[in-house]
C-alpha cells in the first residue's frame, strides 16, 4: 500500500484529517451570483475584478495557487508584482461575459501540474509577464471583435515575446495533516535580470463583518528565529496556526475589510483595508500597512532580483506547531525549515508512487503525463462553495417569508438551500460554481484516485440542503431551477461498482440512501417534464446550450412545445441506471426487486414512446435513420426538427446490458415481466426485445433495435457527419453545406455546422454545441458501445469509418473513438498537440509544450481547445477513458461483463511500477 | 420629500455627501457619522426626489453595527 493510499484510508476512518487543507480557494469569487446584490441580477458588472482587490467578499475567497481549510476560515495564496503592473497580482484576470466576443474568459496562463487526493503534495505553475499586464488592451480589443472572430488572447498582446516572463511554481507538501510546507520557485525565462516582488499572503475569510456569531480572528507577528519570521493566527474554531517565512522577508499587515472610500465613496474608519498591500507597493503608501504588525491579512514581502535563466526560491510553512516546538533539542539544530527539503522530496516521491499505482504501466510517458495532469486538474478544481440562499435573499430584501419583499432576480424558490462544502468545480475561474450534471462526470474520473470523495460528492447533491423539497437536483447558481440531464444515477452505480471491486463489498447503505433520493428526483422528472403523461419528455436546453434551432428553454416562436429526443433518451438511461441500482440492492434485500421491475416497465414505456408515439410523427425518422426533436404546434400539427445533432445520438447512449442476477434470484420478477410483455406486444415492436438473450445470457435494455442501431451508427461513424479525427462531433458536418432552416413569424432560424466558436449569443455565447467535440457525451457514447458489445459480442461489426471498408466490432469502435479523443492532447508524429492548434509557443517551447490544458470543448475538425480553458472538470474524464482501454480487454468484457473492468482496475492499482513525475 | 413605509431596515450610501444613510422601519431616514457606534450618533435627514441614494447590501448593516437583524 502506498503512503498516499494510507493517508486516504486514515481520512476515511477519521483517524487523521488529511483532507482538511487543500486547494479549496476559488480562482474567482468576483462576478459570481452569490456575491451579486444588484437589483438587475447582473452579477458580472455588480462585483468586478477592479473591485475585487478592495471589497471584502461575503461568501468565499479567491487567490492565486491558493489553499484554505475545508471551511475556508484561513486562506493562503501568492501575490506578485513585477514593478510595472498597475494592479498587484492577487488574483487571475479575465473578461466578463459582455466584455468578450465569446463570453467570459480568463486571460492568464496557469497550470495544475500535480496533486495527490489528500493534497499531501501539489504543484501549480503561473506564468507571469515581466511587462505591465495589458488589462485595457485585452478589454478593448476583445470588445471590438465580432462573434465571427477569434478571441484576443494574452499571448496575442506580445507580453510573452522574447520569453520575458517568470515561471512561478507553487508547491505544497504536508508533513502532517495540519502542517504544510510551501515552496515557491521563480524562474526568470527572459534575457535580462528582472525584479519581482513575491508576497505569500495569509488571511481570514471575512465572517466577522456580516451577521454571524463569528468572533474576529487575529494575525500578529511573533518572535521569529535568526533566519525566519513567524505570524501567529488565532481563530475560534481553528485555534492557533503559524505561518513561518524563511529568510528576511518583512511582514505587512492589514485587514480583510472593504475599502469603503474606494467602493462606496464613504471614508474608511481605518486605513488598513483589503487593498492595502496594493497601495503600499504600487503607490508607495507606507501608512497603508499596520505598523503594529497585526490584522486579519498578512503578507511576507520578498523583493527578488533574478538573473536571466536563473531561479530563486521562497520557503514557508503553515503549521499548527508553535515556534517553541522548533527550538534546538540536545544541541541538534532545529527550526521550521531544517528538514524542509527532505520532507518535500519524500512527499514528491510518494506522489510518484501513488500515481504509479493508478496509471496503467502499459501507458507510454506522454499518455501518463496527460492522465496525471488531468487528475491533477480535477483535484485542484475542488473549492469551498458557500451559499446560504435564504440569508442571501434576506440580505437583498427578498426574504420569502416577509411582507413587502422584493422579488429576487434568481433562485427565489431555493431558500431551503445552504451550501458550505468542498465541491468539485467545472472550472475555478470560468465556472466557479457547481453544475449538477458536470459533477456526475467529474466523479467518474475522480474515482480513479479518491472514491471516497466521489461518493461524498454524489451524496451531497441529494442532501436536504441541496435537493429541492420537490425532488429537483439544483442545476447551478445562475438558475438552480434549470434542468440538467439526469446522470446522477449513472455516476452512482458506476461509483458503487468501483467501490465494490476495490473493497470486495459495496457500500450498500450509501447506495440505498442515494437511491431513495433519486426516486424523488425521478418522480420530479416524470411529473414536471412529461407534459401529456405519454412518456415523452421535454427539459429545455438540457445542458446542450445552442444545439437546437430555437432556444429550447424559451417559449417557442411557433407556440406549442417540443418533444425532445434527448430529454426522452435521458429518461430511458435514468430508468436503466435506477434498474441497475435496484437490482444490485435486490440481491440482498427483496424489497428492491419490486422497484427493479418498476424501472424495467418504466423504461419500456418511455423507450416505446420514442419510437411509436405519433405514428409517422414520432422522434424516429425512418427515412433518415435518425432521431429528432418533434415540434408540437398549438393547432395539433407536428413536425420533426431535422437537425442532425447529439440530440439524436443520445437515444443510442441509453443502452445497458444486464447479467440477469436479480432475475435469477427472483423468478417471479421474470414471470411478471413476461406477463407484462405478453399483454403489451406493441411495446417491444419497435425497440430491442429485452427478453432476448445475448452473449453470456445477458439482456439488453436499449431503445434502438439492431436495425436502428446500425443506421444510427452509420451516421455517427461517418467522417462526413459526426466522426471527427478527434472524436464525435456535437453536430453533423452534413449541415456545413446543408444548414437546417426553419421559418416562423417572418423570421428565419438556422443551424449550420460551426466547428469552433458560437456565432450567436444564445446561452451567453460562451459555449458551442453546433459542431465541436465535447468529452462527456463522447464518454457516454463509449459507455453505450461497450454495453452493446457485452451483449452482441464479436459478431456484430460495423464499418468504421463508414465507407472505409474496415469492419470493427463495437469494442473496437469504442477504442477507436477513445484513441481519437486522446489524440487531442497527445503529441502527434510531428510532436505537436492538436489541443494547442497553431500556437507556436505551446507547440514548440520546452517551457510550454508539455503543459496540458483541458478545455471545455474542442474544434470539430482539428481538435484545438475552445471555450473555458481549465474545464478539467468533465474534460478530465479522458483520464478514465485512457485507463479503461489500458486495462480492459474485449475477451474479459465478454466473459465477465462490466465487472471485468472494475475488478481489473482494482487489481491494477497493486501491480504497477513507479512512474516518472 | 419621500414618503416611505417599510417592514425592514435598509442601508444606502449617499456618494455625493460621502455618508451612509439608513431607512428605519418607521420610514425615517438617518445619516450615520463615520464614528464608532454610529447608530447612536445618527442624525435625521429628509431626502428629496433629487437625493441619489444607492442601495447597499443588507449584510453591511452588521459592518456598521446597526442594532437591527
Amino acid at each position: 500500500m502506498t503512503a498516499e493510499q494510507k493517508r486516504l484510508d486514515e481520512a476515511r476512518q477519521h483517524k487523521a484529517p488529511w483532507k482538511k487543507w487543500g486547494p479549496y480557494l476559488s480562482e474567482r469569487q468576483w462576478g459570481t451570483v452569490r456575491e451579486d446584490y444588484s437589483e438587475s441580477g447582473d452579477a458580472w458588472d455588480y462585483f468586478s475584478h477592479d473591485q475585487a482587490r478592495s471589497r471584502a467578499y461575503r461568501w468565499g475567497e479567491d487567490g492565486l495557487a491558493g489553499i484554505s481549510d475545508d471551511q475556508q476560515r484561513l486562506c493562503f495564496a501568492v501575490a506578485l508584482w513585477n514593478g510595472k503592473d498597475p494592479i498587484l497580482k492577487e488574483r487571475l484576470f479575465g473578461l466578463t461575459n459582455s466584455e468578450s466576443n465569446h463570453g467570459e474568459d480568463v486571460k492568464e496562463y496557469y497550470f495544475y501540474l500535480d496533486s495527490t487526493p489528500t493534497h499531501s503534495y501539489m504543484k501549480y505553475l503561473y506564468k507571469y509577464p515581466q511587462a505591465a499586464y495589458p488589462y485595457s488592451n485585452l478589454v478593448e480589443t476583445n470588445r471590438r471583435r465580432t462573434r465571427l472572430e477569434f478571441e484576443y488572447e494574452l499571448l496575442d498582446t506580445g507580453v510573452f515575446d522574447d520569453q520575458r516572463y517568470f515561471d512561478v511554481f507553487v508547491e505544497y507538501a504536508k508533513v502532517a495533516p495540519e502542517d504544510l510546507l510551501i515552496l515557491i520557485t521563480i524562474h526568470n525565462r527572459g534575457p535580462e535580470t528582472a525584479k519581482l516582488h513575491v508576497l505569500p499572503t495569509l488571511w481570514f475569510r471575512n465572517q466577522w463583518s456580516w451577521p454571524s456569531a463569528e468572533s474576529r480572528p487575529s494575525l500578529e507577528q511573533g518572535q521569529g528565529g535568526e533566519s525566519w519570521s513567524v505570524v501567529k493566527a488565532v481563530e475560534s474554531h481553528l485555534g492557533e496556526r503559524y505561518l513561518y517565512a524563511d529568510g528576511n522577508a518583512s511582514l505587512l499587515f492589514t485587514e480583510n475589510e472593504t475599502n469603503t472610500q474606494r467602493i462606496f465613496g464613504v471614508p474608511n474608519r481605518t486605513p488598513y483595508v483589503k487593498d492595502s498591500f496594493h497601495q503600499y507597493l504600487i503607490h508607495g503608501q507606507e501608512g497603508a500597512v499596520n505598523p503594529e504588525k497585526k490584522g486579519t491579512k498578512v503578507a511576507a514581502h520578498y523583493a527578488l532580483s533574478i538573473e536571466p535563466g536563473q531561479s530563486r526560491t521562497v520557503r514557508l510553512r503553515l503549521s499548527d506547531l508553535a515556534p517553541d516546538q522548533f527550538k534546538a533539542k540536545r544541541g541538534k539544530a532545529n527550526g521550521p525549515f531544517v528538514r524542509f527539503d527532505g520532507d518535500f522530496e519524500a512527499r514528491q516521491k510518494e506522489a510518484d508512487a501513488f500515481y504509479a499505482a493508478v496509471i496503467p504501466p502499459s501507458m507510454n510517458a506522454d499518455q501518463a503525463n496527460v492522465m496525471r495532469q488531468a487528475l491533477a486538474g480535477m483535484l485542484w478544481s475542488k473549492q469551498f462553495y458557500h451559499y446560504d440562499v435564504d440569508r442571501w435573499l434576506e440580505e437583498r430584501g427578498s426574504d420569502p417569508f416577509k411582507e413587502n419583499r422584493k422579488q429576487g432576480p434568481r433562485n427565489d424558490n431555493w431558500h431551503h438551500m445552504y451550501n458550505g462544502d468542498i465541491i468539485s468545480m467545472p472550472d475555478k475561474w470560468e465556472y466557479p460554481w457547481y453544475a449538477a450534471w458536470d459533477l456526475a462526470f467529474h466523479v467518474i474520473a475522480l474515482n480513479l484516485v479518491d472514491p471516497d470523495f466521489g461518493k461524498d460528492q454524489l451524496k451531497l447533491m441529494v442532501r436536504e440542503r441541496y435537493m429541492h423539497p420537490n425532488g429537483q437536483i439544483p442545476a447551478y447558481e445562475w438558475n438552480f431551477s434549470d434542468v440538467n440531464p439526469p446522470v446522477h444515477a449513472w455516476s452512482t452505480i458506476f461509483t458503487y461498482r468501483l467501490d465494490q471491486a476495490q473493497k470486495g463489498e459495496g457500500d450498500r447503505e450509501w447506495l440505498k440512501s442515494i437511491f431513495h433520493k433519486l426516486l424523488l428526483n425521478f418522480t420530479w422528472w416524470v411529473n414536471r417534464k412529461d407534459r401529456s403523461g405519454r412518456n415523452v419528455f421535454e427539459g429545455g436546453f438540457l445542458g446542450l446550450d445552442n444545439i437546437g434551432v430555437f432556444d429550447r428553454s424559451a417559449p417557442l416562436p411557433t407556440g406549442g412545445y417540443l418533444e425532445q429526443a434527448d430529454g426522452t433518451a435521458w429518461m430511458c438511461l435514468f430508468c436503466e441506471n435506477m434498474l441497475e441500482i435496484a437490482s444490485a440492492l435486490a440481491l440482498t434485500d427483496p424489497d428492491y426487486a419490486d422497484m427493479a421491475l418498476k424501472f424495467v416497465q418504466h423504461f419500456l414505456w418511455i423507450a416505446s414512446s420514442m419510437t411509436h408515439l405519433g405514428g409517422d410523427m414520432g422522434m424516429w425518422d425512418e427515412e433518415d435513420g435518425f432521431f429528432y426533436d418533434v415540434l408540437r404546434l398549438p393547432n395539433g400539427q407536428a413536425q420533426r426538427l431535422k437537425v442532425r445533432s447529439m440530440v439524436g445520438l443520445l437515444p443510442l447512449c441509453a443502452a445497458t446490458a444486464f447479467d440477469g442476477l436479480a432475475m435469477e434470484k427472483y423468478p417471479e420478477m421474470r414471470e411478471r415481466l413476461q406477463h407484462f410483455l405478453g399483454t403489451r406486444p406493441e411495446i417491444c415492436a419497435a425497440i430491442h426485445d429485452p427478453m432476448k438473450a445475448g452473449v453470456a445470457n445477458r439482456r439488453l435494455a436499449s431503445i434502438l433495435d439492431e436495425t436502428k442501431l446500425r443506421r444510427v451508427l452509420s451516421k455517427m461513424l461517418d467522417e462526413r457527419e459526426f466522426l471527427s479525427e478527434f472524436g464525435i462531433r456535437s453536430l453533423s458536418r452534413y449541415h456545413e453545406e446543408h444548414p437546417y432552416v426553419f421559418r416562423a413569424g417572418g423570421q428565419e432560424y438556422r443551424v449550420g455546422y460551426l466547428p469552433a466558436e458560437s456565432d450567436t449569443g444564445m446561452f451567453g455565447g460562451n459555449s458551442n454545441w453546433r459542431g465541436p467535440i465535447w468529452m462527456p457525451v463522447n464518454a457516454l457514447i463509449i459507455r453505450a458501445l461497450l454495453q452493446y458489445y457485452a451483449y452482441f459480442g464479436n459478431d456484430f461489426t460495423v464499418e468504421c469509418p463508414t465507407g472505409s471498408g474496415r469492419r470493427l466490432n463495437l469494442f473496437q469502435v469504442a477504442e477507436e473513438i477513445t484513441r481519437r479523443l486522446a489524440n487531442i492532447f497527445l503529441k502527434d508524429k510531428n510532436g505537436r498537440r492538436p489541443v494547442y492548434g497553431g500556437s507556436r509557443l505551446f507547440q514548440e517551447d520546452p517551457h510550454w509544450r508539455d503543459l496540458i490544458l483541458f478545455f471545455e470543448y474542442f474544434h470539430g475538425d482539428n481538435g484545438a481547445g475552445l471555450g473555458a480553458n481549465h474545464q478539467t472538470g468533465w474534460t478530465g474524464i479522458v483520464a478514465r477513458m485512457l485507463h479503461l482501454f489500458a486495462t480492459l480487454k474485449p475477451d474479459m468484457l465478454l466473459e465477465a461483463g462490466k465487472k471485468a473492468y472494475f475488478e481489473r482496475g482494482a487489481s491494477e492499482r497493486t501491480e504497477s511500477q513507479p512512474a516518472k513525475r | 420629500m419621500k414618503e416611505v413605509r417599510t417592514s425592514r431596515v435598509t442601508l444606502y450610501v449617499d456618494r455625493a455627501n460621502q455618508q451612509w444613510v439608513v431607512l428605519d422601519t418607521e420610514g425615517l431616514f438617518w445619516v450615520l457619522p463615520n464614528v464608532e457606534n454610529a447608530w447612536e450618533h445618527r442624525q435625521p435627514i429628509f431626502p428629496t426626489e433629487e437625493t441619489a441614494l444607492e442601495l447597499v447590501p443588507g449584510h453591511y448593516k452588521h459592518l456598521l453595527d446597526l442594532p437591527f437583524p
